[in-house]
């Protein structure tokens, strides 16, 4: 690798420092707002309280969210690794005609706009009569992950190394046998890296919930949004604070996991 | 690769000496394991989604039954509608200042991401990337406060505090206000591919130029950007697509001033009730979508013919 240097590297540091900025700060004020000590989220932030997250952490409507979020993102994970994972292996390891046609098909949730997905959704659930919002969102979240799932896997199959497999079948091991003992455990940090991504999609899934969600059954993003038109004062602030500390410690676990750029370009 | 599996079809087929029964091939069994998926998006996406293209050729009467006869009026209500028709052109206008704004600033970021010592790429990385995993609508709001109209918004009261303004200026709620929402949310879409390009280059091309005597801005021109167009292609296309079709950010950053087709898309379905127009605009959004996809696989394909050795 070429590194960067003469003074013409300088000038990109320096403009990549200033995006730096700009990437973190709409962040990083969230995180100072949710302290300040005044009625209305305004800059700069005064005081220091800790009374806001007070407030958020007993918002029954916000911690309901939060759970249905959680279990909703968990079932959504679980159902794009289940039918994710056999598709994948599929992809890579199967051979049959239009086999990249079908590729594309599985992956095609992922340039679809989601808020079409959402609608289209929507329109069939309520001919059918489908009311339970609960299933219905379980179903759209599956789909909009499932990608995402696939790709992973698909990454992480192709580093599997086929001898290995062929020997374990010569061996006398069986298909399902060959998986479990000589696949998965290769394929298992990708398929962990996957799944928490999904997961995050899920759960910060806005243009497909604001479709399929009913009174009672509220995702976290849709709730946030509606404090964010309603609520003026950083009790907000403390709700996307809380947010993004979850996001942070994904990030982290996700680099521990596989590498943050690999599990990126999965 | 997929050969691999025909050990099972080989007599040896281990100690147990079971022949497969099955005619097909295990590589084409293997790919049976597709279907489920392949069903799954049947049912609740691509006939969905058909269905929603059907629905917007239909008529809905005034008991909000939609059916025949079969009609064009809401794409031809779209483009002639003097609103609808500015939404439509406010979205491609929208995304394509986005996407090429993320170019020009995705494009040193992506360079130094790649080129530098493993601390930096680390840090660059860790920072281009922890906002991907935070809610859309969280980080429009931390831009609604830093764009906030009034002194208390931090970008109008760092610039009065600097003296640099006299009133404060008002972005918040204007189609600027959106582009760099949007620049926020979607501009790891084009560093990623970017960097991913650039880490591929062979690093003896570049100094083969430099060697020969190119100044850098050659090299740049003729060797680097050449080589990282499937990266810069392919960051155009996610960011163009995922701004088109977005709803959070205008609507808390662009107000009523900046309303994009998914805005319009909500407003007709939740509020008008009009379904057949609604998916008619959503038609017009995935084609729009379908269409800058297409015109970059092709651009990329193109080249890959005419490389070598791939």
């Amino acid at each position: 690798m070429t590194r960067l240097g003469g003074p013409g590297a300088w000038i990109l540091f320096g403009i990549t420092a200033l995006i730096m900025a700009f990437i973190l700060t709409p962040l990083l004020i969230v995180v100072a707002m949710s302290t300040s000590d005044t009625y209305f989220a305004s800059f700069p932030p005064e005081g220091f309280t800790l009374a806001w997250y007070g407030k958020a952490l007993t918002d029954r409507e916000f911690l309901s969210s939060l759970a249905f979020s959680a279990l909703l993102a968990l079932g959504a994970t679980a159902t794009a690794l289940l039918m994710g994972v056999p598709a994948a292996f599929a992809l890579v390891r199967g051979s049959f005609p239009g086999r990249s046609f079908i590729k594309g098909l599985l992956l095609s949730p992922l340039i679809f706009p989601a808020l079409v997905t959402g609608l289209a959704l929507l329109q069939l659930f309520s001919n059918m009569g489908w009311r339970d919002a609960r299933v219905n969102l379980l179903i759209a979240h599956a789909l909009v992950t499932s990608p995402y799932v696939i790709r992973t896997v698909m990454t992480s199959l192709m580093l599997v190394d086929v001898r290995l497999e062929e020997a374990a079948r010569t061996l006398g091991a069986s298909r399902l046998r060959t998986f479990r003992r000589i696949i998965l455990p290769q394929i298992a940090p990708g398929v962990a890296a996957g799944s928490i991504f999904a997961f995050m999609v899920s759960f910060d899934n806005y243009p497909v919930s604001m479709w399929l969600a009913d009174a009672e059954h509220n995702p976290v993003p849709l709730v946030i949004y509606r404090q964010i038109v309603t609520v003026f004062d950083p009790s907000v602030a403390a709700m996307s604070t809380i947010m993004i500390v979850l996001a942070l410690a994904v990030v982290l676990v996700l680099e521990r996991l596989v590498g943050l750029r690999r599990a990126m370009t999965l | 690769m997929g050969d691999a599996m025909n050990v099972a079809e080989t007599p040896i087929a281990g100690p147990r000496g079971r022949l497969p029964r099955v005619a097909l091939p295990a590589s084409a069994m293997t790919g049976l394991l597709a279907l489920p998926l392949l069903l799954f998006l049947l049912a609740f996406f691509f006939l969905p989604a058909f269905r929603l293209l059907i629905y917007s050729v239909l008529t809905q009467d005034a008991q909000g039954v939609v059916g025949r006869p079969w009609t064009f009026e809401h794409y031809d209500h779209l483009v002639t509608g003097g609103l609808y028709a500015r939404v439509l052109w406010n979205t491609l206008r929208i995304s394509l200042v986005t996407s090429v704004l993320a170019i020009l600033l995705g494009y040193p970021v992506a360079l130094v991401m790649v080129r530098s010592r493993p601390v930096v790429t680390r840090a660059i990385t860790l920072i281009v990337i922890a906002p991907l995993i935070v809610s859309v609508v969280v980080r429009s709001y931390g831009w609604q406060l830093v764009l906030g109209n009034g002194p208390t918004g931090l970008m109008n009261w760092v610039l009065l505090s600097l003296g640099l303004i006299e009133t404060p200026i008002a972005i918040l709620y204007t189609e600027t206000a959106v582009v760099i929402g949007s620049l926020h949310v979607f501009f790891p879409m084009m560093v990623l591919p970017l960097a991913s390009a650039l880490g591929k280059i062979e690093p003896s091309l570049e100094q083969a130029a430099r060697t020969l005597g190119a100044p850098w801005w050659s090299v740049f021109r003729r060797v680097t950007l050449p080589l990282s167009l499937p990266g810069l292609v392919a960051g155009f296309t996610l960011v163009f697509s995922l701004t088109a079709g977005s709803y959070v950010t205008p609507v808390l950053l662009g107000g009523t001033n900046a309303l994009m087709l998914g805005n319009l898309i909500e407003q007709q379905i939740f509020t008008v009730y009009d379904w057949p127009f609604g998916a008619a605009i959503a038609t017009v959004l995935v084609v729009i979508v379908l269409a800058v996809n297409l015109l970059s696989m092709r651009l990329l394909e193109g080249r890959r013919l005419r490389s070598i050795g791939q």
